[in-house]
């Protein structure tokens, strides 16, 4: 492949975050603190020097424990985080699902939220204005557009949401975990909404812990462990190793609790 | 600074939908709806006519006492309502901050503006009071846009200043309501600087505010124009203010998605 193909590139991120363990809150702890002891943090390295590319029109699936750093990645690559040290490179424009319905607004209409959706993504009201009808008909909330989105049921909110991050036509579009909530015909509907991304040429990074969605739909994965890329190569062996990683876990009994939450999510 | 003009004009249809939303939010599922934003100041204005008209008056030119007021009012409640919203700006948005990337100025920047439009729309029953009680009309009501210029670059850079500061120490917004009440008592909107001895005079005038205020009391009340010091110091301090309130929030503004 040639390198003009490459839409992402992410070259050495780390992301710290300190975690300050008494962080003064107010100007009265502030005080407090002045006079004791200096506030006591300790820096966390939610991704470690990770380094991959994505191709024009890949699916690249990311999969990993719980606090892997997976959606930490994500933010970084949609621009939410400014990374510590590395870089992010991106040709095109990015819409990222971190969550559905992040930019809506529930005393504002559907229709209102459509609107404010796009703008907040860096999109003119022309072009919104265009998509409108679309994004309704395949939300399929027909006259509910026009009532305040917190008299929607939780199902015709997540249609919406992701009808506008989908329908926007985005180059790159980021997913977190979000396919797992919703019924089962609406996430059949995403899944053929995705295809036809792909079919379209497009590029989509995704997050997941539902493996059969990682073989089933993505060209290449990454295998995050404790903020570190450990593999990289096709679906089958990430999730074979995967299932390794986490597996041994299920028969420790002192980590009982991570039994139920991994678990399920497989 | 190029940024500043440039992101508010790359924006500008963001900064429209915020602020919109923002007003629909405030006024929603209230009979009176948008008369609020006409009504708070009036009534204000009501009582402390009644104060300082009648229980202790205070000796003014020509004695329309509601029309002074009124014009140094509207501009102060526009920047301190422009304040006690943006303040909590990026906190309050911190939901949206930490799930899309966005440039962060948009949101102090929305609030000044859907108090702008509350301020214009108050203009409205300030003509008509006017007229009511047979004060002239200035032709210097033409000026307005001149002090009003230099109050919202004063604002925005004020607001800036306030909506970093909150971002790290939520004391802050409490500190600014203090900070706010004493400002409506030490600039002078309910009493006239010309009620005090000229030595003294200098005293106000190191309060910003009042370069501002002077420049809508005297088009309004007294059809006349500030003088050109007056001016020239009411657009050095919003530069002032702008520079400074924006050099820090663009010093901070990546860092605002770990704290909110």
């Amino acid at each position: 492949m040639l390198d003009s193909n490459i839409v992402v590139s992410v070259e050495n991120v780390t992301q710290r975050f300190r975690v300050i363990h008494e962080r003064p809150d107010s100007v009265r702890e502030l005080f407090a603190k002045f006079f004791r002891k200096p506030v006591r943090y300790s820096d966390f390295e939610a991704v470690s020097n990770v380094s991959f590319s994505v191709r024009s029109g890949e699916m690249i699936g990311i999969v990993g424990r719980n606090g892997s750093g997976k959606s930490t990645l994500l933010k970084v690559i949609a621009g939410i985080y400014k990374p510590t040290t590395g870089r992010v490179n991106v040709h095109g424009t990015i819409a990222p699902l971190i969550e559905l319905g992040a930019g809506m607004h529930s005393e504002l209409t559907g229709r209102e939220n459509i609107l404010l959706n796009g703008l907040l993504m860096g999109y003119s009201k022309q072009q919104m204005l265009k998509r409108e009808s679309k994004i309704v008909e395949f939300a399929e909330i027909g006259d509910f557009i026009d009532v305040p989105v917190k008299q929607y049921s939780s199902g015709m909110f997540m249609r919406l949401a992701f009808s506008v991050a989908t329908e926007v036509d985005p180059d790159i579009l980021i997913i977190d975990e979000i396919l797992a909530v919703g019924d089962m015909s609406f996430q059949q509907k995403c899944f053929e909404r995705l295809r036809e991304f792909r079919r379209a040429g497009k590029t989509i990074i995704f997050v997941t812990h539902v493996m059969s969605q990682v073989t089933e739909n993505c060209d290449r994965t990454i295998l995050l462990e404790k903020g570190r890329l450990i593999l990289e190569a096709v679906p089958e062996k990430v999730v074979e190793v995967y299932t390794g990683l986490v597996c041994p876990e299920v028969r420790a009994p002192d980590e009982r609790a991570d039994v139920v939450t991994v678990g399920s999510e497989l | 600074m190029l940024e500043l003009v440039r992101d508010t004009y790359r924006y500008r249809e963001l900064i429209w939908a915020l602020a919109l939303k923002e007003l629909k939010i405030r006024y929603k599922r209230s009979v009176l709806g948008f008369l609020w934003a006409l009504l708070n100041p009036m009534l204000l204005m009501l009582v402390l006519t009644l104060v300082f008209s009648t229980v202790m008056p205070i000796k003014i030119p020509q004695g329309h006492y509601a029309i002074f007021l009124l014009s140094v009012l509207l501009p102060y409640t526009f920047f301190s309502q422009s304040l006690t919203y943006a303040v909590e700006s990026i906190v309050g948005n911190g939901d949206l901050i930490k799930k899309v990337s966005v440039a962060k100025l948009v949101f102090p920047v929305a609030a000044v503006v859907s108090n702008m439009i509350n301020f214009l729309l108050s203009l409205i029953p300030l003509a008509l009071i006017t007229i009511a009680m047979g004060h002239p009309f200035h032709w210097t009501w033409i000026y307005l846009p001149v002090p009003l210029l230099a109050l919202t670059i004063f604002t925005l850079g004020a607001t800036f200043l306030f909506a970093v500061a909150n971002v790290y120490y939520r004391d802050v917004a409490h500190i600014l309501q203090i900070l706010l009440q004493i400002l409506f008592y030490v600039t002078p909107i309910i009493y006239s600087l010309d009620q005090f001895p000229r030595r003294y005079q200098w005293i106000f005038k190191l309060n910003p505010l009042i370069y501002f205020m002077n420049g809508f009391r005297l088009s309004v009340y007294y059809g006349l124009l500030p003088a050109a010091p007056s001016i020239i110091a009411s657009f050095v301090c919003a530069f002032i203010a702008l520079v400074f309130g924006f050099w820090i929030f663009r010093k901070h503004q990546e860092e605002f998605v770990f704290f909110v």
